[in-house]
């Protein structure tokens, strides 16, 4: 009964094929097409498997298009950190260390960021001043080469396991191998741990030593060390070869006090004389008042005829008549300066120092301009030592090596010996922050932190302390090298304890370590100079030495640094790379410089010769020479022709050929010739005697930012683009530059009616605030330190060689440097050149769009989303001051990564993520296709005016400045309110009217930018006597 | 209709003793034969630059302007060159149509049409430049001045780009409309022959519903001349137009006030020139030498010569004025930048001088002005030559101006600036192409108002002179 069946069909009763066929389909219907063609389902994609596909391919389309999408990680905090509000930028004292160079800055931190440096005016050293490697050290603490953890071998470990590791290796003779140390604690650290280790010992290594300097001061003042030196009290100054405004010592500092003697009082006009004995053309020589050019070798014979020369005897050994009669001038100068005279020089050769401190001591220098009541610490190392050390490690008696900071396998001129030696050392530790020539050779590495991210101190000379504070939580897992030493010491306190225990004690307790943290220096009480007693007994024997010394013949070679790049320190820094050097303003490369004489020999290249001249200008492309130095490995590079360079010498930067660990921006720039130089003695000697010189036929692009360099033209002198005179004509003819412009401008109704009465427009009242800047082309040494701040300001792009050879350079400011006068020993002078904020803009009217106008505080302003670079106003601005995007370089554009080959891996690695947070979040970055030009950093004048605002009251000087003249070391720029009587630009305006012109003023343009006009304390060549004469016919 | 004096010695502006239907036969046939190898190769050439024109113009826009090699200091190089030029090669049509017209000049029927073709071509390849030298092209839309949602953003009426934009707009709209309202007649002829339903529905739509009734052909004229009156300060504004971009400027070599006149006679100039290279070419490969004359030839090469000495006149007075003035930015920009040889750019100037004004001076002799070759020849050499006068004119000004310091290194295109420039070859000679095959290349209407004007009444002249010789002709005739 319960298993009776129901059935509603026959089929279902009898359950045939059929019957079960069609139950199991999904239609019992016959389905048409299935009739027709049974191949629809057999097709290899069936409904559903389509509908399976259409579903996987829209997740995996949507999907995949998401994984491109940007995630933009904007995490807001739960909790405010104390001190930090967002927009509102921190001010942290800290100090620049690196290697030898102290500086006291003052680290900008935006939302936890650093993002800038600016001088700590606090420092009685610096003043405030910077340099250009200091405004640039930001960008390397984001370095992405910088070594991220410790590692063995290579190989990622942890601290506990390196430290277990060196533990174990550490014993016997250890030597510490570092690069000038100038932190007292530091050096505390160091006698700790050479204690523990019996035997142990604490080398110093300069790349570019000042041992000969070091070794004559010690022969004949009794000590190793630098005297400070008082460039703003010497009425006379000579230097034979020491750059002291770019790379020598502390030239931020001599900089400032350079400048001191150059400003002009134009009522009581009074300047220094700085005549330069040198063999290139640098930064200090184009600067000088009087240049004369000798050969390497002859650099003792120049000292010692200027010596001879102060005590009386004539000039002699000397047979280059200009070069005689300048050591004449220059002893005539010094002399009738005596108690304000200052002679320096770079040999580093003790013998030719020792006679210069014989002739400073004749001058009665020490105590009025060389104060040895505090010496310099910034460079301790002598040659030597390290020679000494590379021996000892040859000879198998050096176990373990620590470096720090030091790199002698790139910079020591047989850094193949040192390599070799290297290998015989049983443990090697490297602390460096890169993986650069040395560390590559080590075992162990333990990256130190970057200084913004470190404690410390530094002392710059004795008493002048500055402290060192973080001003961002280490990014990798990297560690002071002080801890390292510390701990394998058997130290239980950690090195910021060890700093904080110093100064409590020293200072007075920890409030006086805060006040000292906040100030970010130590100030000792000011102390009248002091001399030193002067043992002349080396003298004699050093006269002897150098005039005995053999004349060379040939072709000679100087290798020199750069203000940008150093020793090499700055070479994997883009901003320093893209920086144009002063003297030659050539970036990203390093080369031959030659004398226009050379040229002509060597290259066939005749620069008097219109032609060539402009073929020689107009292409990157330059010749290719082949340099052999006493059987060394050669060198190739290009060549340029610098004015300002003795006719049989060459020179060749240091610092380039970096190994590419150490950053994108080092990868194929220039050749390492460090090995051309020579162990002599005791010192490094960089200089060699004949030279062999051979075009290989080749060219190979040198980027420079500028090509022509004088301002006359076959058609007339361009004095309306720079005006420049002598101290004895500006004091016979104190209005002559005012009266030249009021002679240009008579028939558009002189200097006063110019602005209305040159135009047919209506000419507007400018009430409130009118920013207006000048710059004083007597101060400005043409360092740079202000472009790479206005880098570092205003996000301006880095592009790489090949884009600056097409002049597609980005930076805002330039400073274009002239010639004038003799082409083989020129007259030089450097103008800073940014928007001149025209109040008569050419730019403005001729965009169709209106995306650059004119604010009512005088600002010629550029408006980013509204431009569609159409460039007629980069074509119509005579200043040439607009840069234009000519690709993404910022990563900000509308098509997103699309740049990979169309701009250099130095733009690209610009902008990774890591590199991006030194962008300054005030300033917006460019898109690609937009013009851009310097804005006066309104950024910062809108802060100013906002914070006076605040408070209630006028705008005044403090609230604003821009980068460019905060960085400056010689503050050759002022900026402010030019409405305001009480502001520092009108002053300098109302002050200096005779020296006051305005570029291309004729054009009717109205620029807010004005400069003061250079003069030079020399007496002119006949030359201009004769183009006065000209004129007067 | 036309009643003017039959002149015995006026050559005919037709030859080959054309009836009014033969006419129709030589100009229509060609549209309603298959194209020939000819065409096709011509055309896929031309498709062919037209394409490499385009991925070049792809890079550019994709990859930004740093594609071409322009610099901080030359900021238009190569594009705004090729602007000038097509803009100005773009003078000839309306300058034949319009002013010719108003001047009853009965000659301009044969190649009016062409020209006029080539001028809208011409400045459709003109326009490309400013649009694309743009570094946000897709932005380019803020130059018109409509109203937005920006506020008071509005354009900037100062500027000579935006004069420019107007002007350039405004040219290109009469000129098409010109051309188009020649068109319809001819359109109406093509439909009313057609054998196929689509061709009669195309021409049909073309032709605007026209059926050569009288009040047609009344409004037609009348439309004529008003075109023609609004075309004639266009050819003078346009060119003076463009001529303000530098004529405003600041820079020395650009801040110059003669350059109206100067640009509008090398227009005239250059689009003489292009339009004689086309000519040539189009009445050989259509055979239309019965009504593309020598006459025609030797009336245009009369234009050249006289606008060559024009310009060569405008550029001795630069020359003068650089000295003149005393104005040492612009002494160097006009004695040493250009005129100098051996200056980095010494060789453009002299390659504009050399081809703008020397060579065209051939044309004094009537036996050059009517030899194909010596024209075809000396068309290309004063196009080319046009090209140098804008390169010199804007790349030797930009290069060297005010700060020695800012001088610029070498500007030399690259391959995707010159590629820019062959794409509107490319796109030039598409349209050319196209418009050969599927329009009349003559005005078949307005060809056929000049068929009786001189030519029978000419032929038997002439065949007296034959006959008698051409002293006795002269005796007879001056009695």
């Amino acid at each position: 009964m319960s298993d009776k069946k129901y059935w509603q069909s026959f089929g279902e009763l009898n359950n045939s094929e059929a019957y079960q066929q069609a139950a199991k389909d999904e239609f019992k219907e016959e389905l048409p097409f299935e009739s027709a063609d049974n191949g629809f389902l057999q097709a290899s994609t069936p409904r559903r498997d389509f509908l399976k596909y259409l579903g996987f391919s829209t997740a995996a389309a949507a999907l995949a298009a998401s994984c491109e999408m940007p995630v933009k990680k904007a995490i807001p905090f739960v909790n405010r950190p104390e001190d930090i509000l967002p927009g509102v930028a921190n001010y942290y004292a800290t100090t620049y260390v690196q290697d030898g160079d102290v500086i006291s800055v003052l680290a900008k931190v935006r939302d936890g960021r650093p993002i800038k440096i600016e001088g700590n005016t606090m420092s009685p050293i610096t003043q405030g001043g910077t340099s250009a490697r200091v405004q640039a050290s930001v960008l390397e603490l984001y370095d992405t080469a910088r070594l991220r953890f410790p590692s063995i071998d290579n190989k990622e470990v942890t601290l506990e396991a390196i430290d277990k590791a060196v533990a174990q290796g550490l014993g016997g003779a250890v030597v510490i191998l570092t690069s000038t140390v100038t932190s007292p604690t530091t050096k505390e650290v160091i006698n700790q741990f050479l204690a523990k280790y019996p035997g142990s010992r604490h080398v110093q290594y300069d790349a570019v030593s000042y041992t000969g300097l070091l070794l004559a001061n010690e022969a004949t003042y009794g000590k190793r060390a630098i005297p400070t030196y008082r460039f703003d009290k010497a009425k006379a100054i000579v230097s034979i070869g020491a750059d002291f405004l770019g790379t020598w010592l502390s030239p931020v500092e001599f900089a400032k006090q350079y400048s001191k003697g150059k400003k002009i009082d134009e009522k009581n006009p009074v300047m220094s004389k700085h005549i330069h004995f040198e063999t290139v053309a640098s930064t200090t020589g184009s600067n000088a008042d009087d240049r004369f050019l000798h050969r390497p070798s002859e650099k003792g014979a120049v000292v010692l005829a200027l010596y001879n020369a102060i005590n009386g005897s004539g000039v002699s050994g000397i047979s280059d008549a200009k070069l005689k009669a300048g050591i004449e001038q220059a002893a005539k100068v010094l002399s009738a300066n005596k108690g304000a005279a200052l002679v320096v020089s770079d040999s580093n050769d003790t013998n030719v120092q020792i006679v210069v401190n014989a002739i400073n001591e004749a001058l009665q220098a020490g105590g009025n301009t060389i104060d040895w009541s505090a010496t310099y610490n910034y460079r301790q190392g002598v040659d030597a030592d390290f020679a000494k050390l590379v021996e000892d490690m040859n000879a198998g008696s050096v176990n373990t090596l620590l470096v720090y900071g030091a790199n002698p396998a790139y910079s020591w001129f047989d850094a193949k010996k040192f390599a070799d030696a290297l290998k015989k050392v049983k443990t090697t530790v490297s602390f460096n922050p890169k993986a650069d020539e040395t560390t590559q050779l080590c075992k162990f590495s333990i990256p130190d932190h970057h200084y913004l991210e470190s404690w410390g101190d530094a002392e710059a000379k004795t008493g002048y302390f500055s402290l060192i504070q973080p001003t961002i939580h280490p990014l990798f897992k990297t560690r002071q090298w002080q801890d390292s030493l510390l701990k394998w010491s058997g130290s239980t306190t950690d090195y910021l304890g060890f700093v904080k225990a110093y100064w409590s004690a020293k200072l007075g307790g920890e409030a006086g370590w805060n006040k000292a943290l906040q100030d970010g220096v130590i100030v000792p009480a000011e102390a009248p100079a002091t001399g030193s007693a002067f043992n002349s007994a080396a003298v004699a024997t050093a006269t002897g030495a150098i005039s005995s010394a053999k004349k060379s013949d040939g072709v000679e070679l100087v290798l020199y640094q750069k203000v940008g790049v150093g020793d090499g320190q700055g070479a994997a820094n883009p901003w320093l790379q893209e920086m144009p050097d002063p003297v030659t303003k050539a970036t990203w490369d390093n080369y031959i410089i030659v004398s226009p004489a050379m040229a002509k020999s060597l290259l066939n290249i005749d620069l008097t010769n219109n032609g060539q001249a402009d073929a020689y200008e107009v292409n990157p492309d330059k010749k290719v020479v082949r340099v052999t130095v006493n059987g060394k490995a050669p060198v190739e590079l290009p060549v340029l022709i610098i004015p300002g360079t003795q006719a049989n010498t060459i020179g060749i930067a240091v610092g380039y050929g970096r190994t590419p660990k150490v950053g994108k921006a080092a990868e194929g720039v220039g050749k390492n010739v460090y090995h051309l130089a020579s162990l002599n003695g005791s010192a490094i000697d960089f200089t060699a005697s004949n030279v062999k010189l051979e075009l290989t036929g080749d060219k190979y692009p040198v980027a420079l930012t500028q090509t022509h360099n004088i301002y006359d033209t076959s058609q007339g002198k361009r004095v309306e683009v720079m005006k420049e005179l002598t101290l004895a004509d500006f004091i016979k003819k104190p209005n002559e530059i005012r009266e030249d412009r009021e002679k240009e401008l008579a028939p558009y109704g002189g200097l006063e009616k110019f602005e209305k009465q040159a135009t047919i427009y209506p000419v507007y009242d400018r009430p409130g605030i009118k920013w207006g800047m000048s710059v004083d082309l007597n101060s400005c040494v043409g360092c740079g330190a202000c472009v790479v701040a206005c880098n570092a300001e205003n996000n301006i792009p880095v592009v790489g060689k090949e884009e600056v050879a097409r002049f597609h350079d980005m930076h805002w400011m330039r400073i274009d440097r002239y010639y004038s006068g003799d082409i083989d020993n020129p007259k030089v002078v450097f103008q800073p050149l940014m928007c001149q904020h025209c109040d008569n803009a050419p730019c403005e009217n001729v965009c169709p769009v209106a995306a650059t106008n004119h604010s009512s505080e005088g600002l010629n302003q550029m408006t980013y989303n509204r431009c569609i670079g159409t460039r007629y106003c980069a074509n119509n601005c005579p200043f040439k001051v607009r840069r234009f995007n000519w690709a993404d370089y910022t990563g900000a554009d509308s098509f997103p990564d699309n740049q990979r080959d169309h701009i250099s891996d130095v733009t690209m690695m610009m902008n990774d993520d890591l590199t991006r947070m030194v962008l300054n979040p005030d300033v917006t970055v460019r898109s690609r296709g937009v013009i851009e030009k310097c804005s006066f950093c309104v950024q910062r004048l809108q802060e100013g005016k906002l914070k006076a605002k605040k408070d209630s009251r006028p705008l005044n000087d403090s609230d604003v400045t821009t980068a460019c003249a905060q960085a400056c070391p010689t503050n050759a720029i002022v900026f402010g309110n030019a409405n305001s009587t009480e502001s520092a630009i009108t002053k300098t305006r109302q002050e200096n009217p005779q020296r006051l012109f305005i570029s291309l003023e004729q054009l009717h343009v109205l620029p807010n930018v004005n400069y003061l006009a250079k003069v030079r304390n020399t007496v002119e060549e006949a030359d201009v006597a004769g183009k006065k004469e000209a004129e007067h016919a | 209709m036309h009643l003017k004096y039959e002149s015995q010695l006026r050559e005919p502006l037709v030859y080959g003793d054309k009836t009014y239907h033969q006419v129709t036969e030589d100009i229509v046939r060609p549209i309603e034969a298959k194209p020939t190898k000819l065409w096709y190769v011509g055309f896929f050439i031309a498709v062919a630059l037209l394409m490499f024109g385009v991925y070049s113009v792809y890079r550019e826009v994709t990859y930004g302007i740093g594609q071409w090699n322009l610099n901080k200091t030359i900021g238009w190089g190569w594009d705004i060159t090729n602007f000038v030029w097509w803009v100005g090669i773009g003078h000839a049509g309306t300058l034949i149509s319009a002013i010719l017209l108003l001047f009853r000049q009965g000659w301009r029927t044969g190649v009016n049409r062409a020209a006029e073709a080539m001028t809208i071509f011409a400045v459709m390849c003109a326009g490309q430049f400013p649009i694309f030298h743009m570094g946000r092209v897709w932005m380019a839309f803020f130059v018109l001045p409509y109203p937005n949602t920006r506020g008071p953003l509005w354009t900037n009426f100062n500027s000579p780009l935006l004069w420019d934009v107007f002007a350039i707009s405004t040219y290109f709209t009469v000129s098409l409309l010109f051309w188009y309202s020649g068109l319809l007649p001819d359109f109406a002829t093509i439909r009313d022959r057609a054998k196929t339903k689509l061709r009669k529905y195309l021409y049909g739509v073309a032709a605007f519903g026209w059926t050569g009734s009288t009040k047609h052909w009344q409004r037609h004229e009348s439309l004529s001349l008003v075109l023609a009156g609004l075309s004639t300060p266009l050819v003078l504004s346009v060119h003076t137009i463009v001529s303000f971009d530098f004529a405003t400027s600041v820079i020395p070599g650009w801040h110059t006030t003669i350059f109206p006149p100067y640009f509008v006679a090398g227009a005239v100039f250059s689009g003489f020139a292009m339009v004689q290279s086309l000519m040539l070419i189009l009445r050989k490969v259509f055979g239309m030498e019965d009504y593309i004359t020598l006459g025609h030839i030797e009336a245009m090469n009369k234009v050249i010569v006289l606008t060559g000495s024009i310009v060569g006149c405008a550029y001795l007075t630069e020359l003068f004025m650089g000295w003149y003035s005393q104005n040492k930015y612009e002494g160097y920009t006009f004695w040493y930048s250009r005129a100098n040889l051996f200056s980095p750019y010494g060789w453009s100037y002299w390659g504009m001088m050399a081809c703008n004004v020397i060579s065209p001076q051939i044309f004094w002799f009537r036996k050059m002005r009517r030899n194909l070759f010596v024209t075809f020849f000396m068309s290309v050499i004063v196009n080319i030559g046009m090209w140098f006068e804008r390169f010199v004119i804007i790349v030797t000004s930009l290069y060297r101006d005010y700060l020695p310091s800012s001088w610029s290194v070498y500007y030399s295109p690259t391959p995707w600036e010159m590629g820019f420039y062959l794409g509107t070859f490319g796109l030039f000679f598409t349209c050319f192409f196209l418009f050969a095959k599927y329009f009349p290349v003559i005005a078949v209407a307005e060809i056929k108002y000049v068929l009786k004007t001189s030519g029978e009444s000419f032929k038997d002249g002439m065949d007296n002179i034959e006959e008698k010789g051409s002293e006795e002709f002269a005796h007879e005739y001056a009695h």
